[in-house]
């Protein structure tokens, strides 16, 4: 590896997963958001006729057992879910990392306290910490996102903690504390800036999974309540018809996993592009 | 391909005939040529030594040997024959065989889950088709040739229980376990200590002579190849730059890199010889690599001429340079100081006796505790190693003070004491007259800083060169906006960085380059007393010439004061002012550069400095050099701590008393039982000083 070689290297392309990525999840994004005021049907209207009608050009989802027209459900339910899963990222993102950072930083009694009161909560089986949250109070959509949020928390912390511990060991940030800087600058500037890309990582995937223990509690009752159309809603409810009319519950289903799937994209992607380490290597 | 190439001198005798050996990586950007048409040949019994700097193709050269290049490289040879036949077509029957590798890193050779027994039947059992038994047996056997004692027990050990120079002794045996003819020494010393260094040569050389076995030995170390090898071919960027008996190649050496490698290279021989000669430039583009002489952008002597295909040329002393007849007598080019810094304004330097003290440490001592924070609450209190004991040192104004000693006795660790980066258990810190606390305030953070040793982890791979430099001006509110731009470029001038690298990001730099970003980071809040921490250690010699040139012009105009931490004392001998050695957390031996190279030593030292490869060091001094029995019974924390390695001893007084400090003179003191007088009667270690005084 030579250095003028490094040095002559033009600033890479976009990878083309972040491109494929990006369209994908804005598209779902972008439908899920404006869909409820263009649903082909009012999506809470029963048709008994056409009760559970398989896919075709009138209903191109098909409809479910009172006949409702399943892609205008989904058009309709998709920002709840959105809401679910980027919502609970975010909650669990903005509690976790601090708190992984900061154990990592401060070992001894604040790592010893942030870390057991963690192993606590993951002890607790999410389901029944998202009882305990929202059986006490009437449930509502933000209530969903802090239980679904908090259930990841642990994950991101030990998550930050562990990415952050090998950094602390590097001598730049031998450096900064050389310089005197504080607990909180090293944090923001030497070690989050390089623990990110594992995160956002993660971040993709706790989406997808936020979406679906959000869908879980609505199952128990305890999430958003039909008639609403939350994507994981309409999947319980489409459990029961699965063998006779399957798209009542697949096609919620389907346009979840598209929006995993794009969402990961984009975490790869985004890793690709802005890790140093992994575009240097690429350069053998 | 290559026209016009010399037929490779075909000795009938030649174990290994290489001719013509090509290798190539594929690559995004084409095909990268790692070894360019280089021949070479070992005849039985014989040592070649291969050296080059990293990128050259040492280890592709090894590889290829072995057959373990995989398919993304392409390999081409007019022949590569091994005892007569096909070594690219036979290396996986030979390899293991009759063809033995020994590697750098044993740690990473030896399995940690198998028992070193087991590893070393290994090839007895597979190549061999010795029952367990015997092949136990002869492992065990194997084991006392190599110098093991109690090879009985080791055969039981995993490799996590043995040091390192043992690792490497068992790396050894498991290469010669089936008998072969030919061993592959693939930089086999390079993460060893010195003193261990010197007893793998040793074995290296009585297994030679005892076997007859044939060596190829890769490095980048001059001295080891002068210690070990008959001939040396030296290798610049995938081709034959020079190839010839060792003593004529290092010491007449025709090609114009040679001259400049053993130009850059700091030698404890010639301390305080002046500034270095670093090669100016870096590596070529390998991927198109110029049909001319690829050594030309850098080269001292390039002269027209230079742009055609070279081949090597001359009787038994090769070399590829048409010039080498014109350049024969022309030393390497010295560089000059640099001229754009203006005049040196009068330095406060250290080297004048009686400048003031700056920092001074008082009885110093670190440990390091083990076991978690719980463990720690509720376990016995106690458990650590004390990392540094009662050192005391003082750093003088504008003085470099070297710090050798071997890895884990405690020289990083006292570093970032006198910085207080690490907690101190005891001791006291004075800088510039005040008292240091064990939580300094900001002025003592800007005024002495640190310089770390690997160029890869010492930046933040987010960060561009300007933020890098931008962070220490405003977090001691030395500048700021424009001027803080300007700041930054006068540190880019300081460390001879081109102004543009401001919008770089470290992985575009190469790592001397890194360094020196590093060196700027560390000279931005203008501190006065820099630690460098092994701060040349993982550089190409090239690079590090340039690099140690470097520091002692910043100290030279800016009277900043080093303390230089190193294991090379080669590196300290040319840079330091004073020596300090350590050994197990407590300095032994303190005084100045010339001093402390020559009698009397401290035994420690002693066995240091006998153990050094140096250039031009007689080969009866290296037979006779200390024996250095291994610490099977460490000194006792009571008495002196070097008493269970010590060849000179004086009995139980060394293992119950703790050793005084005995004044040499003004500033040279050692610590021993032994009288001066003892001591000051010993041969020296080195050859003739030729620069002191």
């Amino acid at each position: 590896m030579t250095a003028s070689a490094l040095a002559t290297a033009p600033r890479r392309a976009l990878p083309g997963v972040l491109m494929i990525g990006l369209a994908v999840l804005g598209i779902v994004v972008i439908s899920a958001l404006v869909g409820i005021w263009f649903t082909p049907y009012d999506p809470t209207a029963f048709a008994v006729r056409s009760r559970l009608a398989s896919p075709s050009l009138l209903h191109l989802f098909g409809t479910d057992e009172f006949g409702r027209d399943v892609l205008s459900r989904v058009l309709a339910g998709g920002h709840l879910s959105l809401a679910i899963g980027f919502g609970a990222m975010l909650v669990s993102l903005v509690l976790g990392v601090p708190l992984g950072l900061l154990a990592a930083f401060h070992r001894g009694v604040v790592q010893e306290v942030i870390m057991r009161a963690v192993d606590l909560l993951i002890s607790l089986p999410p389901i029944l910490l998202g009882l305990l949250i929202l059986a006490v109070t009437p449930p509502n959509l933000i209530k969903t996102i802090l239980a679904v949020g908090l259930v990841y928390v642990p994950i991101l912390v030990r998550l930050s903690r562990a990415v952050a511990l090998g950094l602390l060991e590097e001598d730049f940030v031998q450096a900064a504390v050389a310089r005197g800087e504080g607990a909180v600058a090293i944090l923001w500037h030497e070690i989050l800036p390089n623990a990110w890309p594992p995160i956002i990582v993660e971040c993709g995937l706790r989406v997808t999974f936020a979406i679906l223990l959000g869908s879980a509690l609505s199952f128990l009752g305890l999430g958003p309540q039909p008639p609403s159309s939350e994507w994981g809603l309409m999947i319980a409810e489409g459990r029961e018809f699965l063998t006779q009319a399957p798209w009542v519950g697949l096609m919620p289903g389907l346009c979840l996993c598209v929006l995993l799937v794009s969402v990961n994209l984009v975490g790869e992607g985004l890793r690709e592009c802005l890790d140093p380490h992994l575009s240097g290597r690429s350069r053998g | 391909m290559a026209a016009g190439h010399d037929a490779p001198p075909t000795t009938d005798d030649g174990l290994l005939e290489v001719a013509g050996l090509s290798v190539a990586y594929r690559t995004a950007s084409g095909w990268l040529t790692a070894l360019d048409d280089v021949s070479l040949s070992i005849p039985v019994g014989g040592v070649l030594g291969l050296v080059g700097e990293s990128g050259s193709g040492k280890s592709s050269m090894v590889l290829a040997l072995l057959g373990l290049l995989g398919p993304a490289a392409r390999v081409r040879a007019r022949r590569v024959a091994f005892d007569g036949q096909d070594l690219l077509v036979n290396a996986p029957l030979l390899r293991g065989r009759r063809v033995g590798v020994v590697f750098q890193d044993t740690s990473a050779a030896l399995n940690p889950a198998h028992t070193i027994g087991r590893q070393v039947i290994e090839p007895l059992v597979v190549h061999m088709h010795l029952e367990r038994a015997e092949a136990w047996a002869r492992g065990t056997a194997l084991l006392a040739e190599m110098g093991i004692k109690q090879p009985a027990q080791v055969m039981g050990c995993y490799p996590h229980q043995l040091s390192g120079g043992m690792k490497q002794r068992v790396g050894i045996a498991t290469a010669l376990a089936t008998e072969p003819d030919l061993l592959l020494l693939d930089e086999p010393t390079t993460a060893l200590d010195v003193t261990v260094e010197a007893q793998i040569l040793n074995l290296l050389d009585r297994l030679r002579v005892q076997r007859g076995l044939s060596m190829l030995l890769v490095s980048h170390n001059l001295g080891i190849v002068d210690r070990l090898c008959d001939r040396v071919a030296v290798l610049y960027a995938g081709r034959v730059a020079e190839t010839g008996g060792t003593v004529r190649v290092l010491n007449r050496p025709r090609h114009p890199y040679t001259k400049g490698l053993l130009a850059a290279l700091p030698r404890p021989d010639l301390a305080h010889a002046g500034r270095l000669s670093p090669i100016p430039g870096n590596l070529p583009d390998l991927v198109s690599p110029d049909p001319g002489c690829n050594f030309r952008p850098r080269c001292a002597f390039a002269a027209p001429g230079c742009e055609q295909p070279q081949t090597l040329l001359g009787g038994d002393h090769r070399a590829s340079c048409h010039r080498m007849a014109d350049i024969a007598e022309l030393p390497w080019p010295v560089e000059s100081p640099p001229a754009a810094s203006g005049p040196i304004s009068g330095p406060i330097s250290g080297r004048e006796r009686g400048a003031p003290a700056l920092v001074q440490a008082v009885g110093l001592s670190a440990r390091f505790e083990t076991g978690g924070f719980l463990q720690r609450l509720f376990g016995r209190p106690g458990h650590g190693v004390l990392a540094v004991d009662d050192v005391s040192l003082t750093v003088r104004i504008g003085e470099i003070v070297g710090l050798v000693g071997e890895s884990g006795c405690g020289k990083s660790t006292l570093g970032r004491l006198l910085l207080r980066l690490v907690p101190a258990k005891s001791g006291g810190l004075r800088f510039a007259g005040a008292e240091i606390g064990e939580r300094p305030g900001p002025a003592f953070r800007r005024q002495a800083q640190i310089v770390f040793q690997n160029p890869d982890t010492s930046l933040n791979p987010r960060q561009t060169v300007g933020t890098i430099l931008r962070r220490p001006l405003h977090r001691f509110g030395l500048a700021s906006g424009a001027k803080a731009t300007r700041e930054i470029e006068r540190l880019l001038d300081l460390v001879r960085l081109p102004r543009r690298y401001v919008d770089r990001y470290p992985h575009q730099l190469s790592g001397g380059e890194k360094q020196r970003v590093g060196i700027a980071r560390a000279l931005a809040t203008k501190p006065d007393f820099l630690v460098c921490d092994e701060a040349v250690s993982a550089l190409d010699v090239s690079v590090q010439a340039a690099v140690l040139n470097l520091l002692r012009d910043l100290r030279d105009e800016l009277g900043v004061a080093y303390l230089f931490i190193s294991h090379d004392i080669g590196v300290i001998a040319h840079i330091a002012d004073r020596v300090a050695v350590m050994y197990r957390g407590s300095l032994v031996e303190e005084g100045e550069v010339r001093d402390v190279l020559r009698p009397p030593y401290h035994p420690y030292t002693e066995l240091l400095l006998s153990s050094v490869p140096v250039i031009g060091k007689p080969r009866s001094m290296e037979g006779e050099r200390l024996a250095d029995p291994s610490p099977a019974s460490d000194g006792t924390d009571a008495g002196c701590k070097f008493a269970g390695r010590c060849p000179r001893k004086l009995g139980p007084i060394c293992d119950t008393v703790p050793p005084p400090w005995q004044q040499v003179d003004r500033d040279h003191r050692i610590r021993c039982h032994v009288p001066l007088a003892t001591l000051a009667a010993v041969p020296p270690w080195l050859p003739v000083p030729a620069g002191i005084d």
